[in-house]
């Protein structure tokens, strides 16, 4: 524990002494440590005390009046079900439509905005682009699922009567179209709030190393690939790592939107296993579903730190 | 530099490509608004109205006369308030303790809070303990389990951090005791951060979804997110017809949204600042 106290003080001090230290130290800073305790308190309760109910992954808790140690039961359960194994498909296929679709979205924001000359065109944009972030995933899937109505939503009728198609399409309940909407709803959600920090890595670039591009006769689009882009390469990098490390979970977005119809392109595993515990009643299920969604969820995030530690020499945890 | 003929071609439709993106975000937002103060037979007709065809205030009429919606949106507006108070309390003292270079046990309470970041027993045992301690379908459970939120306390902690030492020392000097410190010396100069943190908590409650249908059973206790919700999916979702005319729904909507749009200036002017001095380094 790296302290000043501790610096201060001379190395090798007997048993005693470093108690008596410590007590001294403690003492004086009895009303700041009175301050961390109920934060501490609420901690343990919410974020660790939580971690003893997984051992009812390894019970048949919840179905019986009698719950008892079932040992891998429910995992064995778990891997056999077809719908486990829908929700983990889904879970992939959804990331992966977000990580082709969504992630380059806010770069190319950032560098437009960056293009805008207009100081005030630039303050009104950005004023914009932020506001969806701060909706709720209630509001957003209902302004969509209002817009994609096929009776009155604006979608159908434009596309109906450009001739696009003649069948208005039902596009929260159809299988072909919902993945779709996801992911458009996830982009006009947090496009913009995600381009903040590619905002800022631009901002922090050296403005000499444009004037020295400049020089060497480089236009727009030289400037741009062999200065900008390499100036926030590892921003680019950072938010890849991250987005990858919380694919599994995805959840409040699904939960809003989805509906029986669509359950087989959307149920994730997240969902699944809420649907699981909380309405079906089969807790120990569940919690297996659970445990086994935060220990891939781990893995990920190791993965993607150690992955961004020997690549770009920095933690992203 | 000469502006060659393309740079100045590619300048305007850059400028044209953002303004399409921001009226792909305003224009569903301005629809959602005019629909809901349009009359009836304009709603019931167009079904999403987008140029005002009179004015009407109905919906909201009949919205506010709901004792449902009424309660919901008083009900979130409550929990709300409790939530952001006990939020910054909570956040606001142990990210000053946290950020004492000095404090006993430092390291290990910072490893400890870094760890829920990535550790997560999952939904179920959340609701098991929730459960025990007799919780479920209280607004308790709506506040004092989500009263802190790990990236929020760290950014404030990595604020307080960044303080210059001298400035607590000197008043320590002065006699100054430690809560004095945080409440006449500390505070004051961190209104921005303070400010932003605030605003990130008190749409994050107001906000909630999940956590309201996983823990509250009585439809009564219900707050307007979940009413909303109900209101707009269940009625499309069983392929029966509408209940509502959309003008209604567009009002439930726009209360809905109203507190977050009315402080959309503030969190404009802080959250940026916030994000950029909670990144500081402690």
């Amino acid at each position: 524990m790296p302290s000043k106290t501790a610096l201060t003080q001379p190395k090798g001090g007997t048993h005693k002494s470093r108690w008596q230290l410590f007590l001294k130290r403690f003492s004086k800073q009895k009303y700041i440590f009175m301050l961390v305790i109920p934060g501490v308190i609420w901690f343990i309760l919410f974020k660790y005390y939580p971690l003893r109910f997984i051992v009812n992954a390894f019970t048949n808790y919840g179905t019986v009046a009698k719950p008892r140690f079932t040992g891998l039961a429910n995992f064995q359960r778990l891997f056999l079900s077809p719908n486990f194994w829908r929700a983990f498909r889904n879970t992939l296929i959804l990331s992966f439509y977000n990580l082709v679709f969504y992630f380059p979205v806010p770069i190319i924001l950032a560098l437009s905005l960056n293009e805008l000359k207009n100081q005030f065109a630039k303050k009104a944009a950005q004023f914009v682009i932020y506001i969806p972030h701060f909706l709720s995933w209630v509001v957003v899937g209902g302004l969509f699922n209002m817009m994609l109505a096929p009776s009155d939503g604006i979608i159908n009728k434009a596309l109906v009567s450009m001739g696009t198609i003649s069948e208005p399409i039902y596009f929260m309940a159809s299988i072909k179209w919902f993945r779709t909407v996801l992911v458009g709803t996830e982009v006009w959600k947090s496009a913009g709030y995600g381009a903040v920090i590619y905002i800022a890595a631009i901002s922090s670039i050296d403005t000499q190393l444009y004037d020295a591009a400049a020089v060497d006769g480089a236009g727009y689009w030289a400037k741009t690939w062999h200065v900008t882009l390499p100036g926030i390469r590892n921003t680019i990098a950072t938010v890849l790592l991250l987005t990858l490390s919380r694919v599994m979970q995805m959840f409040e977005q699904i939960l809003v939107m989805y509906n029986s119809a669509v359950m087989d392109v959307s149920d994730v595993l997240r969902t699944f296993s809420y649907v699981e515990g909380l309405n079906r009643g089969n807790v120990g299920y569940a919690t297996a579903i659970g445990l086994f969604t935060s220990i891939v969820s781990v893995l990920l995030i190791l993965g993607c730190n150690l992955f961004s530690k020997k690549v770009l020499d920095e933690q992203i945890i | 530099m000469k502006v060659s003929k393309s740079r100045k071609l590619f300048l305007v439709l850059n400028a044209l490509f953002m303004l399409l993106v921001c009226l792909a975000i305003a224009v569903p937002i301005w629809m959602v608004v005019i629909t809901s103060f349009s009359t009836n037979e304009v709603a019931a007709a167009e079904g999403f109205v987008f140029i005002p065809k009179g004015f009407d205030l109905g919906s909201y009429q009949a919205v506010f006369s709901s004792s449902g919606y009424m309660g919901a949106f008083l009900r979130s507006i409550g929990v709300t308030i409790a939530a952001t108070a006990l939020s910054m309390a909570l956040t606001t003292t142990m990210a000053y303790a946290l950020a004492q270079r000095d404090l006993v046990f430092r390291n290990f309470f910072m490893n400890a809070v870094l760890l829920t970041m990535v550790v997560d027993g999952g939904i179920i045992p959340f609701y098991m303990v929730i459960r025990q301690m007799g919780m479920i379908d209280t607004y308790a459970a709506l506040i004092i389990p989500m009263a802190i939120t790990t990236y929020n306390l760290i950014l404030m902690r990595n604020f307080f951090a960044s303080l210059p030492e001298s400035l607590m020392e000197s008043a320590r000097l002065d006699g100054c005791s430690e809560l004095g410190i945080l409440c006449r010396i500390v505070l004051p100069i961190s209104v921005p951060i303070l400010a932003a943190i605030l605003l990130f908590y008190a749409v994050g409650h107001w906000n909630r979804y999940f956590e309201v249908i996983m823990f509250i059973n009585s439809s009564k206790k219900y707050t307007l997110q979940v009413l909303l919700r109900q209101l707009i999916f269940q009625s499309e979702g069983e392929g029966t017809f509408s209940v509502q005319v959309n003008n209604f729904k567009m009002a439930v909507m726009v209360i809905t949204m109203l507190p977050i749009l009315a402080l959309y200036p503030f969190i404009q002017k802080y959250f940026i600042s916030g994000l950029m001095l909670g990144s500081v380094k402690g």
